[in-house]
């Protein structure tokens, strides 16, 4: 019997064995802006998976899903306009087609800029493996008075082209069947070999043949290794060494060097631009419409020397208070839902199971807290989201870089950083997650390092007590010299790592300026909900983890009166003589300093505990569980409606909040008498710049997959604040004010 | 002359691409070839960096960059 259940379970396993292997793996390559993302979220919906490729930042989508019986991986490669070794995108693009050997390539191709799109087509034929060509975005090209002969494309190209339009789901269906018929018969689906001229194709020849000697015939398509070891392509000569393989490169090149006085690059891509364009000439058929085009009446407007500056000013205003209006009614919900009820719930639960004082304690003031400090994101993140999709999928994202890009060169940034750093003044959490939109690692590194110099919403109650209590007259005046600081101190070190850490050739700007377009509602919120899930899993362990090790700090050992006992101010009394020189050598700002690594404004929150004792509870009426589930409805119902309204009401200016209780009251009493305003200033200047807080820590390893960008985030802060806060401090004292 | 000599509206056909290595490789890559035809169209608010128009599309580049590119204008 047992041994009937184990074959079965034997045979069973083989046949999801053999169903694994059927699989079949599509890998999906085109230019960017030419809709791939739009084609795969239309296949794929909910079934794809965003992730990362291993080692890298960019980004990964894939999904498995069935269609007429077979199962079908389909595989994202990241958008290029070819197949060179230069980009994070394009290697990555190949070393997929070269390596993981998909079974069919879907190549996507722009219908309306064909012959570009093509230039990529024709690198993808060089691998030899069978191809489906989708000529997507066609209904844009007809009504451009485009047409597009696809049985000539087809009869040249020898692989299928079918025409689709994603957004509207037009043609997938044909698609998702060529790819099935190419699966089945792999070797009727070969592209064909496009003749690139005799002198090419000769030196090609003589080195396939060599090629075809050797163990790499195996490993690599004979006439694509060829190509790229005429052209000296550094990956490729890097990983076989032709020296050592006995092919002889340089004799077989040396006819085609002398013939054409160029390089074998140039003469190469000479050649397949000549077949793009031999292409487009057969197929495509223009009847010139008169008429001036969309982008080019909306470009005339948004790029317009005079115009364009106020407009990107504005948009990014948009942006700016979208994201965290829309978000912040929700943030606030769930906080206020963690503090109340959820926090009661849990209390009741474990009064029920009579648990100790201090495991109550951790789970409501340890976990809960961390859990909804981690929810307190996710409403941003999902906003920011939604907001940079949307700008990259319209084509203004491209705009907003052309236009910035000036004034942020001379920091050594892109055009494209403005808007992370912009996001960064609301929260730098999702300001670190925006450097996506950076192509280019150096760039995005740079970015995410001057990010937290940019004064983020959390730092403001810190300000509010502190100006509160010794610069009441010049409010505002003081509050903004702290904004400014952060912007000129990002200046001036962004310089600083250019000419250090950044040194040599600045990455390009040689950009694409796509048509507009509107961008798909289901893309954009597949888009935001995956990143959002990802957040919260990736990111929420951590948070939670920092928070409990923070509770664990503050209140061990267990019932510890004074605070100055607890390990955090055991902790902040060795940290003390170190701000001894700038300022504010007590422990009490140490130990607060600390416990604002979670989040900045927690500094307060610290400091009203360690200074002031705690206000009794509020005695609340108990609330019985069925009017606290009525509360959280409500409240959600309430989030959603402010919400709602922020969008419309997105001009007004939410104000700092001037309510204050009794108990911040009595922390700047104690402040007044602790800080003079020198070190109060110092003090404040300090908490702009020292050490990102955690989370921020955290998206910055999520988005880079390392840790070193956050080390050299927390060297170079902690100096500079270090360093500011003595220049101020002695400074001021020298001068003689406010000593 | 070169591409970033252009003003806006002007026509040139390129000669000779001077960049070396991935700028060239790059320039090519998106169509920036000998002999192709391209258009000046705007400049960017400040001043840099500028979009032209080649093989049908909108590319933007730095002047720094197009310095590389020469050409012979058009009438």
């Amino acid at each position: 019997m047992s041994t009937m259940t184990e074959e079965r379970l034997q045979g069973s396993s083989r046949a999801a064995l053999r169903a694994e292997k059927k699989a079949i793996t599509v890998g999906v390559a085109g230019n960017p802006n030419s809709g791939k993302s739009t084609i795969i979220n239309a296949i794929a919906g909910t079934r794809l998976h965003v992730g990362n490729w291993p080692g890298v930042t960019v980004e990964k989508k894939s999904a498995i899903f069935e269609y007429g019986g077979r199962k079908i991986r389909i595989v994202d490669l990241p958008g290029t306009y070819s197949l060179s070794p230069y980009t994070q995108e394009e290697i990555i693009a190949r070393d997929y087609l070269i390596h993981e050997k998909p079974d069919v390539i879907l190549n996507v191709v722009d219908a309306t800029n064909l012959e570009r799109n093509l230039y990529l087509t024709v690198q993808v034929m060089e691998l030899g493996i069978p191809t489906v060509v989708a000529l997507n975005i066609y209904d844009e090209a007809e009504k451009r008075g485009h047409t597009i002969n696809r049985r000539v494309m087809e009869d040249m190209l020898g692989v299928k082209v079918i025409p689709t339009v994603a957004t509207k789901k037009i043609g997938l269906d044909d698609l998702l069947k060529s790819l099935l018929e190419v699966a089945e018969n792999p070797s009727a689906h070969c592209p064909k070999h496009l003749n690139y001229g005799d002198d090419i194709e000769s030196a090609a020849k003589m080195l396939e043949t060599q090629i075809g000697l050797t163990p790499l015939a195996e490993k690599y398509p004979p006439r694509w290794l060829a190509f790229k070891l005429m052209e000296g392509d550094s990956q490729v000569s890097g990983e076989i060494k032709p020296d050592d393989s006995g092919l002889s490169v340089s004799k077989a090149v040396g006819h085609l060097k002398t013939a054409h006085d160029s390089d074998i690059e140039s003469i190469m891509a000479d050649a397949r631009y000549a077949q793009a364009f031999g292409l487009t000439r057969e197929v495509l058929q223009k009847t010139e419409s008169g008429n001036i085009e969309l982008t080019e009446r909306i470009d005339r407007i948004v790029l317009n020397r005079v115009l364009g500056i106020p407009i990107f000013l504005a948009a990014m205003w948009f942006v700016f208070k979208l994201t965290f209006d829309v978000s912040k009614p929700f943030a606030d919900w769930m906080s206020a839902m963690t503090a109340g009820p959820f926090k009661g719930w849990a209390e009741a639960i474990l009064g029920l199971i009579r648990a100790p004082g201090w495991t109550v304690s951790l789970v409501t003031d340890g976990v809960m807290a961390g859990v909804g400090s981690v929810l307190v994101f996710v409403p941003v993140i999902f906003a920011m989201m939604f907001f940079i999709t949307f700008l990259e999928g319209s084509g203004y994202m491209a705009r907003a870089a052309f236009v910035m890009d000036r004034a942020m060169h001379t920091i050594g940034l892109h055009g494209k950083s403005f808007i992370p750093m912009l996001l960064g003044f609301g929260c730098n959490v999702p300001a670190i997650y925006a450097t996506r939109t950076l192509e280019n690692p150096k760039d995005k590194a740079l970015t995410a390092l001057l990010v937290p110099l940019m004064s983020c919403g959390a730092r403001l109650p810190v300000y509010v007590v502190f100006i509160g209590a010794f610069f009441s007259a010049h409010a505002g005046t003081v509050l903004w010299s702290l904004y400014v600081m952060g912007i000129v101190l990002a200046i001036i070190v962004g310089i600083c790592f250019k000419k250090t850490l950044f040194k040599g050739e600045a990455p390009m700007f040689i950009m694409e300026l796509p048509p507009y377009r509107r961008p798909s509602f289901k893309s954009l919120m597949i888009h935001t909900w995956e990143k959002g899930k990802h957040f919260l899993i990736k990111a929420g362990t951590y948070i939670l983890a920092v928070s409990i090790l923070i509770w664990f700090l503050l209140n061990l050992p267990w019932g510890v009166e004074n605070k100055k006992d607890s390990y955090l101010g055991k902790v902040g009394q060795i940290i003390a003589p170190v701000l001894e020189p700038i300022g504010f050598g007590n422990w009490e700002a140490a130990s607060s300093l600390i416990s604002g690594v979670i989040a900045k404004e927690i500094v307060v929150g610290t400091m009203g505990e360690i200074y002031v004792a705690k206000p009794e509870d509020e005695k609340k009426n108990p609330s019985t569980f069925s009017e606290d589930l009525k509360e959280v409805g409500t409240s959600f119902v309430h989030a959603a409606e402010d919400s709602a309204a922020n969008v419309f009401s997105t001009v007004g200016i939410s104000s700092l909040s001037s309510k204050e209780d009794e108990k911040r009251a009595g922390l700047k009493a104690v402040i007044q008498k602790t800080y003079t305003p020198l070190s109060a200033y110092a003090f404040v200047a300090f908490v702009l710049l020292y050490m990102p807080c955690v989370v921020v820590a955290i998206a910055m390893r999520q988005e880079f997959g390392t840790w070193k960008w956050f080390g050299i985030a927390f060297v170079y802060q902690m100096t500079l604040a270090w360093g500011v806060a003595f220049l101020i401090y002695h400074g001021g004292k020298l001068l003689g004010i406010g000593g | 002359m070169n591409l970033s000599m252009l003003k806006c509206g002007e026509k040139g056909k390129i000669t000779k691409i001077g960049a070396i290595g991935p700028l060239k490789r790059r320039l090519m890559d998106m169509g920036v070839l000998v002999g192709e035809e391209v258009k000046m169209e705007k400049v960017a608010p400040l001043g840099d960096p500028i979009e032209v128009i080649i093989k049908n599309y909108k590319l933007s580049l730095r002047k720094k960059e197009a310095e590389e590119i020469q050409l012979e204008a058009i009438k």
